[in-house]
């Protein structure tokens, strides 16, 4: 058995609201490719940020080849021999490929950067990934794949031990994730141990040994062989328990009501081509697709934030052009949940209140503009009751709020508006299992009294759960729709291979 | 043969890169104006002796436009830029006139002093984690009053005759203090390219978080920051001594519009992580430019600021249409992530 | 649900668990207290502190005028933006009252409104280019006030031949030093301390208190700044807010340079050219963010009373006018320290308790 590199207990991170990691516990192994997975939500960023020095855990013990390490900052945890490619960018624009790549550790000869001396690494760690770039480029003018693969020319040439990789392959392309692929094999066949995450089960098993599987900030398997586990064992791990629909209400669509919202021959000019849909009343609509399928761009195109460029939206059978969410919400009665909870969705300094009535202000106004505080309580006590929301007042900050109350808070704001659409993006990232299991009856209970819902998640068991019809879209186009009948291996299995033909007619 | 085919190419395309930069318009703006100056002025601008004046008025602006450009890096702002410069400048005043110090004790004090304040500004900024706006809002008021202490309502002129002298020199009509200033730019540059400590300044200032997660301290780069912005604001105040019939209270008090509009009209991002030494100094000329031309039709002073404001606005504006433009016609890519 | 059905006793403990402080953290309690341990101080030390006529009439005027100052700069921080241009509106909304008076003989009134609309186009301008370019207001105002520091002057050179206005209309005058003591329901009269001139203060303070407190436009507005991207898309015409709120801060600098010309008797291009500082520290101190989304119009009377009673008090004590600035920094940052401990801290006890 070969060495273990890196071994963690019981490690424990605590953020306001919530227990990001509640008991962790992962080992690994020199000359192994390890995959973490896990739900949006279940901890690996935070799991990876405890790894390489960015936060420091609350509780929980960590050992380096056997002794135990603090790693204080990303230098003293680079220094130990962990590298890591985030998710976010952390290129420097306005700095050249070749100083991105060297950042950690420039070549430098008395406090002088050598400029010069940058190139040579910098092109050897591309050319081990196969990319051509020109290493004296500014990195602002590169595009998303390149700047994605100067990162992880940047963790190569750290030349660590153990490299994280976090959804590296998001924005590559297969014959690129190819060669990553033959790159993490030659680094692991070095002797090194390259965790891997990733939402695309496929690649995982194509790739890796061993397996850690996290849910709501648990390891509930820790490093275990992959070769023993099937594609569903692993799935129903993330998930937690068979999803189903039984206790829910049963519900039924007429296909043959007129559609709310319609879609045809929708393009945008964020890239979106040819793109039609239909959503009736009562019915939820499934978008579903690979993170970047341009799934949330799509609706701010639709809500006036990004320009369509041709095809037509009709609203209620009648042709729509809308410019803003605003109008959007007063013409149309078309609310937004957005993905972003933190940044787009809630206001967390603010009060409740404010941030449940925000959207009936306009209809609570008297003379003046004045909004009678009592009323507006009202509005907003009615919504905390009947999402069950759990606060100590409504004068609380929404920021203090668990995830899953920030969810229904900002889910809580549309209903207030009495919205005769709804678009909900990714209701249950970051969101533990029970509040998930109350907000999946929430949504349905919502559709069964007749709100049509578009729903956009990246989670194939929820989609599996409330959808009725599930769009699956890849690349800013629709690839395909399909019925849901509730089965989750047959369902996942087609959606997989529309999402599947598309890459094999790419490459 | 395939190297130096590849290297006019490469040649080539920095010279067009450089054509479409803000630097390349800022020097055709100095030139025009330049030459437009020289026509008005019936061939006496070019002559020696408005040179020098022109030159000696310009070394303050420059100064203080790369201090400020120096905060503007790491995403900081230095209000305090006029109110250290000022109080730095009667310190080193009073320090020879009344206390019959050494001009280069004097001036040595000075420059340690405007650097120890930017430390502090630096620290306090970093240790509280309150906006660096309302610190230097600040340290402004207090550096205020300390001017206001030092010299009260007179005008120390009593200082020692070589700084004076040094102040004046022009040999081939080319000041000193002028000469002073793009030496402490050309330094500054080769610094923020050239050296380590740079580099690091910008990556904090480019992205914080990245910067952080390559074991960069952003907090230390604040401090770095604020401590050579000081240092810079200091070598303006013994220029401003040097070349000045005598300081008092009012010295510094015009300097933080101008310390603002040289970084913004050369290029620099508030946003931090970008510098630009050079556009800094060719808008530095600008304003002087727009100073002499002033003279030169004998205007109210009002002008000046009035022409400066509307520039400033106008390279804001002009900076957004520009982005739009760029954004229509680089076709968007369907690209991941592009939302952000 | 938890709060209608829970037993009474229970909701008290709830509300003190929350984010809510004890009443001994409220800082616009803290400011009050201050200020007025501070005048007594001042008063038992320097009984003159406490002159109505000589003392506290001509600090309440100043008060009435920062305050309305340091209003104008709170418009501009409620959306999360700044002003550095409001001392230079001020000046050129006097300037306009000036010309009404000098040159077009309007009587005071007319000339108010005329100085009002002039800050308020200003402001609007300046609004739109930020709302409209994107660009960080503090390049767009700092250019502003370049520009109206110009302008002001060159108009005042053009059209004056001392550089000031001095016509003033029947009612300047008595603004400038009447005071309650001069309005009489018979026997009774007001105080001699407080200047009539404050009527504009209180007038100012009524109508942002109503705005921010009671209107959907105030919400709006401060939602604006707490998150614009969140705001966009709950639908608030985002860009709409911005230009108001610059609007709303270029009126109220406006109506502060006309205060200030009242209050000095002429109507000169340096009205407002210490405007900036009293501008945030009052606002600031009065509990305002500078990230935008809360807002205190109460706190900033009572910043700006705290600020006057400090500078009044050192003076009289001795401290020489220019040297109360390094006072008044140390207090600017001391104050935000202390708010900057108790953010920290509250933070803690989230995380603990969770």
């Amino acid at each position: 058995m070969s060495a273990v590199l890196l071994e963690c207990h019981d490690l424990v991170k605590v953020f306001p609201g919530v227990r990001a990691l509640d008991g962790v516990g992962l080992r690994l192994t020199a000359g192994s490719v390890h995959a973490l997975l896990g739900e949006n939500g279940a901890g690996k960023s935070t799991l990876i940020k405890v790894l390489t020095g960015v936060h420091s855990p609350d509780g929980g013990t960590l050992t380096w080849c056997g002794e135990p390490v603090r790693l204080r900052s990303p230098l003293e945890a680079a220094r130990t021999g962990i590298g890591v490619v985030h998710q976010e960018r952390n290129l420097i624009p306005g700095f050249s490929v070749a100083e991105n790549i060297t950042l950690q550790k420039p070549p430098a000869r008395r406090g002088l950067v050598d400029h010069a001396a940058m190139t040579e690494p910098a092109v050897a760690c591309l050319t081990e990934l196969g990319v051509d770039l020109d290493p004296a480029r500014p990195v602002r003018e590169l595009s998303v794949a390149q700047q994605q693969l100067v990162e992880i020319a940047k963790a190569l040439h750290t030349e660590s031990r153990v490299l994280l990789l976090d959804e590296p392959t998001a924005s590559l392309s297969p014959e690129e994730t190819d060669r990553l692929f033959g790159v993490v094999r030659r680094l692991a066949g070095r002797g090194a141990c390259v965790v891997f995450v990733s939402h695309k089960l496929e690649e995982v098993f194509a790739l890796c040994d061993t397996v850690t599987v996290l849910r709501d900030g648990r390891s509930v398997l820790a490093s275990a062989p992959l070769a023993g586990h099937s594609h569903d064992d692993i799935v129903s791990l993330m998930v937690g328990r068979a999803h189903t629909a039984a206790g829910m209400r049963p519900r039924t669509v007429d296909r043959s009501a007129k559609p709310v919202l319609e879609l045809d021959g929708v393009a945008t000019a964020g890239g979106h081509r040819d793109i039609s849909l239909a959503v009736r009343p009562g019915e939820i609509v499934g978008l579903y697709g690979l993170v970047g399928a341009g799934r949330s761009e799509l609706v701010k195109a639709v809500l006036g934030l990004d320009r369509v460029t041709a095809g037509e939206v009709r609203v209620h059978g009648s042709p729509a052009r809308i410019r803003s969410p605003r109008q959007a919400l007063h013409e149309f009665g078309i609310g937004y949940v957005t993905e972003n909870r933190k940044e787009e969705g809630v206001f967390l300094e603010q009060p409740i209140v404010r941030n449940i009535t925000v959207t009936v202000w306009r209809r609570l106004a008297r003379a003046l503009g004045f909004v009678p505080a009592g009323e507006e309580r009202a509005v907003a006590q009615d919504l905390v009751d009947r999402l069950g929301i759990r606060i100590t007042g409504l004068g609380q900050h929404a920021g203090e709020l668990s995830g899953g109350n920030q969810q229904k808070v900002s889910l809580a704001k549309w209903l207030a508006a009495d919205t005769r659409l709804l678009v909900i993006d990714e209701p249950t990232v970051g969101v533990d299992v029970r509040t998930k299991r109350a907000f999946h009856e929430l949504i349905w209970d919502l559709a069964h009294d007749g709100l049509p819902i578009l729903l956009i998640s990246s989670d194939l068991a929820e989609m599996v759960t409330l959808a009725d019809r599930i769009v699956v879209m890849t690349g800013h186009r629709v690839r395909g729709e399909v019925d849901n009948d509730r089965d989750y291996d047959r369902m996942s299995g087609r959606i997989i291979r529309l999402i599947h033909d598309r890459d094999e007619v790419r490459s | 043969m395939s190297t130096m085919l590849d290297q006019q190419g490469r040649a080539a395309a920095v010279l067009r890169r450089f054509s479409r930069t803000t630097t390349a318009m800022l020097l055709l703006v100095v030139v025009a104006g330049a030459v437009a100056l020289e026509v008005a002025s019936s061939g006496s601008f070019f002559e020696g002796s408005s040179v020098r004046v022109f030159l000696q008025y310009l070394a303050t602006p420059i100064l203080i436009g790369l201090a400020q450009m120096v905060a503007l890096c790491v995403g900081q702002l230095n209000l305090a830029v006029g109110a250290l410069g000022g109080f730095t400048a009667c310190l080193t005043g009073v320090l020879m006139a009344d206390h019959g110090v050494p001009a280069v004790v004097a001036v040595g004090a000075g420059l340690v002093t405007a650097t120890a304040v930017g430390l502090v500004t630096g620290l306090a900024i970093v240790a509280t984690r309150i906006n660096g706006f309302i610190v230097t809002l600040a340290t402004m008021t207090i550096l205020l009053g300390a001017q206001y202490r030092l010299v009260g309502t007179r005008t120390v002129d009593g200082y020692s005759a070589t700084l004076r002298d040094l102040g004046s020199a022009a040999p081939l009509d080319i000041p000193l203090v002028f000469v002073t200033a793009i030496g402490a730019a050309v330094l500054l540059g080769a610094v923020m390219y050239r050296t380590v400590a740079g580099r690091r300044l910008l990556a904090a200032g480019g992205n914080p978080l990245a910067a952080r997660l390559s074991g960069i301290s952003t907090d230390r780069q604040i401090v770095a920051a604020h401590t050579l912005s000081g240092l810079l604001v200091g070598v303006a105040a013994v220029t401003a001594t040097a070349s000045l019939p005598g300081v008092n209270r009012s010295v510094g008090g015009d300097w933080l519009l101008p310390s603002f509009a040289a970084p913004i009209i050369g290029g620099v991002a508030l946003t931090g992580g970008s510098i630009a030494v050079f556009g800094t100094v060719l808008a530095a000329f600008v304003t002087r430019l727009i100073d002499a031309a002033r003279a030169q039709f004998s205007l109210d002073p009002s002008w000046v600021n009035l022409l400066i404001g509307l520039v400033v606005l106008g390279t804001v504006a002009g900076g957004h249409l520009h982005q739009t433009r760029l954004a229509r016609t680089t076709a968007p890519s369907p690209q991941p992530g592009g939302a952000r | 649900m938890t709060t209608s059905v829970s037993p009474p006793d229970t909701v008290p403990k709830e509300r003190t668990a929350g984010h809510r402080m004890p009443f001994w953290v409220n800082q616009r309690l803290g400011l009050l207290v201050l200020v007025i341990a501070l005048s007594v101080l001042f008063g038992v030390v320097r009984p003159a502190f406490l002159d109505q006529r000589l003392v506290l009439f001509p600090l309440l005027r100043d008060v009435a005028t920062l305050t309305v100052v340091a209003l104008a700069q709170m418009a501009a921080l409620s959306v999360g933006h700044m002003n550095l241009a409001v001392g230079r509106m001020a000046a050129f909304g006097a300037m306009f009252a000036g010309i009404g008076y000098d040159k077009l003989h309007l009587p005071m009134q007319a000339g108010l409104l005329l100085c009002l609309a002039a800050g308020a186009a200003i402001g609007a301008v300046t609004g739109w280019l930020i709302a409209r370019t994107g660009v960080s207001s503090f390049v767009v105002t700092l250019a502003t006030d370049f520009a109206l520091l110009g302008l002001v002057s060159l108009m005042y050179s053009a059209l004056t031949e001392d550089a000031a206005f001095t016509t003033r209309p029947a009612g300047v005058d008595a603004l400038r030093s009447y005071s309650l003591a001069d309005i009489c329901a018979g026997p009774v009269c007001g105080s001699p301390a407080v200047p009539q001139l404050a009527q504009f203060t209180v007038l100012a303070m009524l109508g942002l208190g109503f705005l921010y407190g009671g209107t959907r436009v105030g919400r709006e507005l401060l939602l604006t700044g707490a998150n614009p991207a969140a705001a966009e898309l709950s639908g608030i015409p985002t860009g709409r807010r911005v230009l108001l709120a610059h609007t709303l801060s270029g009126l109220l600098a406006a109506l502060a340079g006309f205060m200030a010309a009242a209050g000095t008797g002429t109507f000169r291009a340096s009205i407002g050219d210490d405007f900036m500082l009293p501008s945030f520290l009052g606002a600031v101190l009065g509990g305002t963010l500078l990230t935008g989304g809360v807002v205190s119009v109460l706190g900033t009377l009572l910043g700006t009373a705290l600020v006057g009673v400090i500078r009044k008090g050192l003076d009289l004590l001795g401290v020489g006018l220019e040297s109360l600035n390094i006072y008044l920094g140390c207090i600017l940052l001391l104050a935000l320290s202390a708010d900057r401990i108790r953010t920290v801290v509250s933070y803690r006890k989230v995380v603990r308790s969770t």
